[in-house]
């Protein structure tokens, strides 16, 4: 991280996710009997003013401009072919949030090669095709204040590397991400831990949520039939989602003491109503007809 | 207001058809603003970033945006990374940009790609950049499949310049 204390009015900066900036006015105030220095930026594409105490300059991530070095690298690491977004969309929208805000010039180029890559095997998501279009803004600008050139010449500068002149842009196989998705699902827990860390339910395409709800209107009033639409992930859940609240399960002694069959009939869902008279091993003899009519008098 | 400016003799039809062309695509009105010729000093093939700084000052209004016409041939830059072929050059989210015939056969039969240049070029100054669908005007130039679309924008890019455009209205 280069030097922040020693800026002068009119240098230039680079906001986090903001963009390019200039150094405005550099002043000490008095604010609870504390004495601060603020540094004012002017975002340059927007105009916004920003006042930031000094110190908290390299705590937000603000930093300078990329060097001729800087674009070096830039410029080596688009021409090689090592980018593999991970297929994982959340931990591929957690990497790409940490790269803006703290990759400086290569972060931007790491989110914009790892999402064009990820688009030559399937289109982005709006979400993500936004982000690209943030990234793709934000490296240009810093790239043509880092080159002093216009932002044609430097949005040209990188795509003739992504995009290469004469050829059309490479097919890819998910075969090729798949060393990264091996590595991300290696215990098999993805799916069952959605929701317990707190983070986003994954994207379900709508036609599959119709799907369910139509499956839930149709199982309404057929409950002995319900249970067997129910898919496979909702007859074997897991042990810890069955546990009622507040008590342990005891796996282990269900399976050694019980036998197999019966330790299968008790995940089964129990009927609603109250239960069946048991009947009698041997039925007993009717009783005799009674006779009709008035009974006779007593003599 | 998109105002092309024609460097060299063009066919009426031929810009009749691209300022329609404009016109669809932006949703802003766009007419042939007459012919001026290209400053002293300026050879062909044209050097496009110096001809864009060249070029006179045209009466236009701040949300104008105005598009050079040419027939000759614009040089490839020669940038950090290697030689950019140069089929058009613009002035991201500014007023100014250049589009060359050079490299089209036989144009008439060919406005569609003209005018997908065009397109690019003016989005640029509307501040869009280059896009991921093969079948947007706004994807790379240079790329084979680009002569193979339609004068048209993508979903997204479309947006983009909608909200560009309004937000920029004077």
């Amino acid at each position: 991280m280069p030097d922040m204390t020693s800026l002068s009015v009119g240098d230039r900066l680079v906001y986090p996710n903001q963009g390019l900036c200039s150094v405005t006015e550099i002043k000490t105030e008095e604010i609870a009997g504390q004495k601060l220095t603020f540094v004012s930026l002017v975002i340059i594409e927007t105009g916004a003013k920003v006042k930031v105490p000094r110190e908290k300059l390299e705590k937000n991530g603000v930093r300078r401009v990329s060097t001729a070095d800087d674009v070096k690298k830039v410029v080596d690491y688009l021409k090689s072919d090592s980018e593999k977004a991970s297929l994982d969309w959340k931990k591929r929208a957690r990497e790409n949030t940490a790269r803006l805000s703290e990759g400086g010039l290569l972060g931007l180029a790491e989110v914009v090669k790892g999402l064009q890559v990820l688009s030559e095997l399937r289109p982005l998501p709006p979400k993500e095709r936004e982000l690209y279009n943030d990234a793709r803004h934000l490296f240009v600008e810093e790239l043509s204040a880092a080159m002093g050139v216009h932002q044609a010449d430097a949005e040209d500068a990188f795509d003739i590397l992504l995009f290469v002149p004469g050829r059309d842009r490479p097919k890819r196989t998910a075969e090729e991400f798949a060393g990264l998705a091996g590595e991300e699902d290696e215990l098999g827990l993805e799916g069952d831990l959605i929701g317990i860390d707190g983070g986003e339910e994954p994207e379900t395409p709508e036609s599959e949520v119709e799907k369910a709800e139509e499956g839930e209107s149709e199982g309404e009033g057929e409950d002995e039939e319900a249970p067997k639409k129910k898919p496979a992930k909702a007859a074997a859940p897991p042990a810890a989602a069955k546990a009622p609240k507040g008590k342990k399960t005891l796996i282990s002694d269900v399976e050694v003491t019980m036998p197999a069959t019966l330790a299968l009939t008790e995940n089964l869902p129990k009927k609603r109503g109250r239960p069946p008279k048991p009947k009698p091993a041997v039925a007993e003899p009717p009783p005799p007809p009674k006779k009709r009519g008035r009974p006779p008098k007593a003599k | 207001m998109i105002r092309i400016f024609t460097l060299d003799e063009f066919d009426p039809a031929l810009i009749k058809a691209l300022t329609k062309s404009l016109y669809t695509a932006f949703g802003v009105g766009s007419e042939h603003s007459g012919a001026v010729t290209v400053p002293h000093g300026q050879q062909e093939p044209y050097d496009a970033n110096k001809l864009l700084d060249a070029m006179p000052k045209l009466q236009a209004l701040a949300d104008d945006k105005v598009l050079f016409l040419t027939s000759r041939k614009l040089a490839p830059r020669k940038l950090v990374s290697g030689e950019a072929p140069t089929l058009g050059l613009s002035r991201y989210g500014q007023q100014r940009a250049v589009v060359t015939t050079a490299t089209i056969k036989n144009v008439a039969d060919n406005v569609k790609l003209l005018a997908r240049y065009a397109m690019q070029e003016v989005g640029h100054t509307y501040g869009l950049h280059h896009c991921l669908d093969p079948r947007c005007a706004m994807y790379p130039q240079w790329t084979p499949s680009y002569a193979l679309g339609e004068a048209s924008f993508c979903t997204y890019c479309r947006d983009s310049s909608d909200a560009k455009i309004r937000t920029t209205k004077s």
